[in-house]
């Protein structure tokens, strides 16, 4: 996961970053089905490599590719960003060391089987229903973005 | 009197209804939907008066709302400042849809100004539920309703380059800043296994050896919310965005989204200062970012030439002198009142001030095309009433006796001293000595020099009432800020 992941940031053509992104998901999907989690990760692969992950495709269609090939990078921008992103790195590591939970293994589920579909459902629709709630009206406002932003003539 | 949550409720449901208006109708002029929004918001702003209060504990059902969601005191008081900052963004949209019009391509006559007008109640209930949060999941939606909603409007004037810019850069660094937000989340849920605040600090005590990793989370959270308050040094983004974006958003920017950000970060660090182990170096954080937001924003602003970049500076400059006052939390309560009744105090104030200086810039930008500070030259001949107006609000902000900008600066202090904190007290005054200097620079050019334009400026009467209501806020508020400080009174220790 984390070869693809890199892969996504180091391929010059669009196309093998999206694909590569793909791995990605799937092999967290996998990661999921280890942990037990059957329906999020069925799901990771429905949305993300599915829906997702197709709607990235056909917007690169529809970008001009070779533009990207011509762009020449700031070598102290990169530089710079390489710094914060190994700072960062080290950080976590440094932190996940000291953290005595962090040593700790997995403890093993009560119940043989969950049934995580309806409790997926009932944690949201019951519990959470408020931000579920927000989540709608956030989607709409994008929906209503979109039009707004893309339209080439609005009427 | 009626359950809190209806005021969401209420401003989602006309904001769904004028957007559904809007396309089912033919009228060219969209103006009527903002006196609408504004007419529905002012009512609702009474209505905020006559509220329930939270219901007792005992009696909250599991799957309750009340769980994610709360009416104190400090929660009503920022969705007054929500809904008031609406308001005023949404008359000052009114005057700038004739800007608006020439950078959007349409087919005909005000074509898409219908969203600019309905947008805004989506991000002042983004805000609302924000100011109420309790929980964390809650505060992050609706925080993301807020910014998803920014994104639109900030680069909504498609057809100008700058306001492209800001757009695409007000994005991708949003983006980033979620992605901490949300990164800081997990870890606290992993470490507590709770998203709830109160249960979150009840947990976050009793944890053993685990600093650096509670250090860390609330590091990660910092990083975001810093992006939203505009903290050096995640300030980057705000000049060029502030001066990009349409002006009416750029206020809303600076306004709407700062108080809402102070209000989850004081939410947010209440567990992590209970945490008796991390308390000194929660507080060398803040008191570090606090003293660099100073220094940056009342420096930086020193040499702008554009009044729209000054506006920027300023405003993260406002934000340092809050963060002076969340850096002085957790010594014993001084006698001007709390933490929190201090920074709802002064952005209460900041509020009054910075959209005056917003509805008076955006005539004059309207008027001779261009937000610099030369376009102010000799405004008070050209509109004596615009000039006192802003020397109204430019006192304020720099921070003169008898105005609100004075008594918020002035709790600032006496917080700041009663915490200690000598070194970000003198820089503090040392920037206000700065701030000085670059208000009364605008002030200057409105009076001595002369205009290039003679043209008198009109102004709708809609605008001229806001400009007399805000002035008059300034100064009575000013002299007299006990009602404020009454209404944010009982609100905790923080």
């Amino acid at each position: 996961m984390l070869a693809f992941g890199v892969s996504v940031v180091l391929n010059r053509d669009p196309v093998a970053s999206a694909l590569s992104l793909v791995g990605s998901f799937l092999c967290l999907a996998a990661l999921f089905v280890g942990l037990d989690a059957f329906f999020i990760g069925v799901i990771q692969i429905l949305v993300y490599a599915g829906a997702v992950m197709v709607l990235f495709l056909f917007i690169i269609m529809l970008l001009d590719l070779r533009a990207e090939k011509r762009r020449h990078f700031n070598r102290l921008a990169l530089a710079g960003g390489g710094i914060v992103s190994v700072a960062f790195a080290a950080e976590l590591i440094h932190v996940l060391a000291q953290f005595p939970m962090g040593h700790l293994p997995f403890r093993p589920l009560g119940v043989e089987k969950l049934d995580d579909v309806r409790l997926v459902g009932t944690t949201l629709f019951s519990n959470f229903n408020l931000p579920f709630q927000v989540v709608g009206v956030l989607v709409l406002v994008a929906t209503v973005g979109v039009v707004v932003l893309s339209r080439r003539e609005l009427k | 009197m009626f359950p809190p949550i209806t005021l969401e409720i209420l401003v989602l449901c006309l904001g769904l209804l004028l957007l559904l208006v809007e396309s089912f109708t033919n009228n060219p002029d969209k103006r009527i939907l903002a006196k609408c929004a504004i007419l529905g918001l002012l009512c609702l702003f009474i209505g905020s008066f006559f509220v329930e209060g939270n219901p007792a504990l005992e009696s909250i059902a599991p799957g309750s709302f009340w769980h994610f969601y709360s009416a104190d005191s400090a929660a009503l008081f920022f969705k007054r400042i929500a809904l008031l900052t609406t308001v005023g963004v949404l008359i000052m949209s009114m005057d700038y849809q004739q800007v608006l019009a020439k950078f959007i391509p349409s087919s005909r006559p005000g074509a898409g100004l219908g969203e600019f007008f309905c947008l805004p109640l989506f991000t002042c209930t983004g805000l609302m539920f924000m100011a109420s949060a309790t929980d964390l999941i809650l505060a992050f939606v609706a925080l993301e309703l807020v910014t998803i909603s920014f994104y639109v409007l900030v680069a909504y004037m498609r057809g100008n380059a700058a306001t492209l810019e800001a757009g695409v850069k007000y994005l991708i660094l949003g983006a980033l800043s979620t992605g901490f937000v949300v990164y800081g989340i997990t870890w606290i849920f992993g470490l507590t296994g709770e998203t709830n605040l109160a249960k979150v600090a009840t947990k976050l005590a009793l944890l053993e050896g685990s600093d650096t990793a509670i250090l860390f989370s609330l590091l990660l959270v910092l990083v975001g919310l810093g992006f939203k308050v505009a903290a050096v040094p995640f300030q980057g983004w705000v000049p060029d965005v502030y001066q990009g974006a349409p002006t009416p958003v750029t206020a809303f920017l600076s306004i709407g989204s700062k108080s809402a950000g102070f209000l989850l970060l004081l939410r947010v660090l209440e567990p992590f200062l209970g945490v008796a182990s991390i308390q000194a170096k929660v507080l060398c954080i803040l008191t570090l970012i606090a003293g660099a937001t100073l220094l940056f924003g009342n420096l930086a602003a020193l040499t702008q030439d554009n009044f729209k970049r000054l506006l920027a500076y300023s405003s993260i400059g406002h934000a340092g002198y809050l963060l002076v006052a969340v850096a002085s939390i957790g010594t014993k309560a001084s006698s001007f009142g709390s933490i929190g009744s201090t920074i709802g105090f002064y952005l209460f104030g900041y509020l009054l001030m910075t959209l005056l200086s917003f509805l008076v810039l955006n005539i004059v930008s309207i008027h001779s095309r261009g937000d610099d500070i030369i376009q102010f030259n000799g405004l008070a001949k050209r509109s004596p009433f615009l000039a006192y107006a802003l020397l109204a609000s430019m006192s304020s902000l720099a921070g003169i006796p008898f105005t609100v900008g004075f008594y918020g600066k002035f709790l600032v202090f006496a917080q700041a001293i009663n915490a200690h904190q000598y070194v970000l007290l003198a820089l503090g005054i040392i920037t206000v000595a700065a701030g000085f200097y670059f208000y009364l620079r605008v002030v200057a050019a409105m009076w001595w020099q002369d205009p290039a334009i003679v043209t008198p400026i009109p102004i709708s009467p809609l605008t001229k009432i806001a400009i007399v209501l805000l002035v008059a806020g300034i100064f009575i508020f000013g002299v007299c800020p006990k009602p404020i400080l009454t209404l944010l009174s009982p609100l905790a220790a923080l």
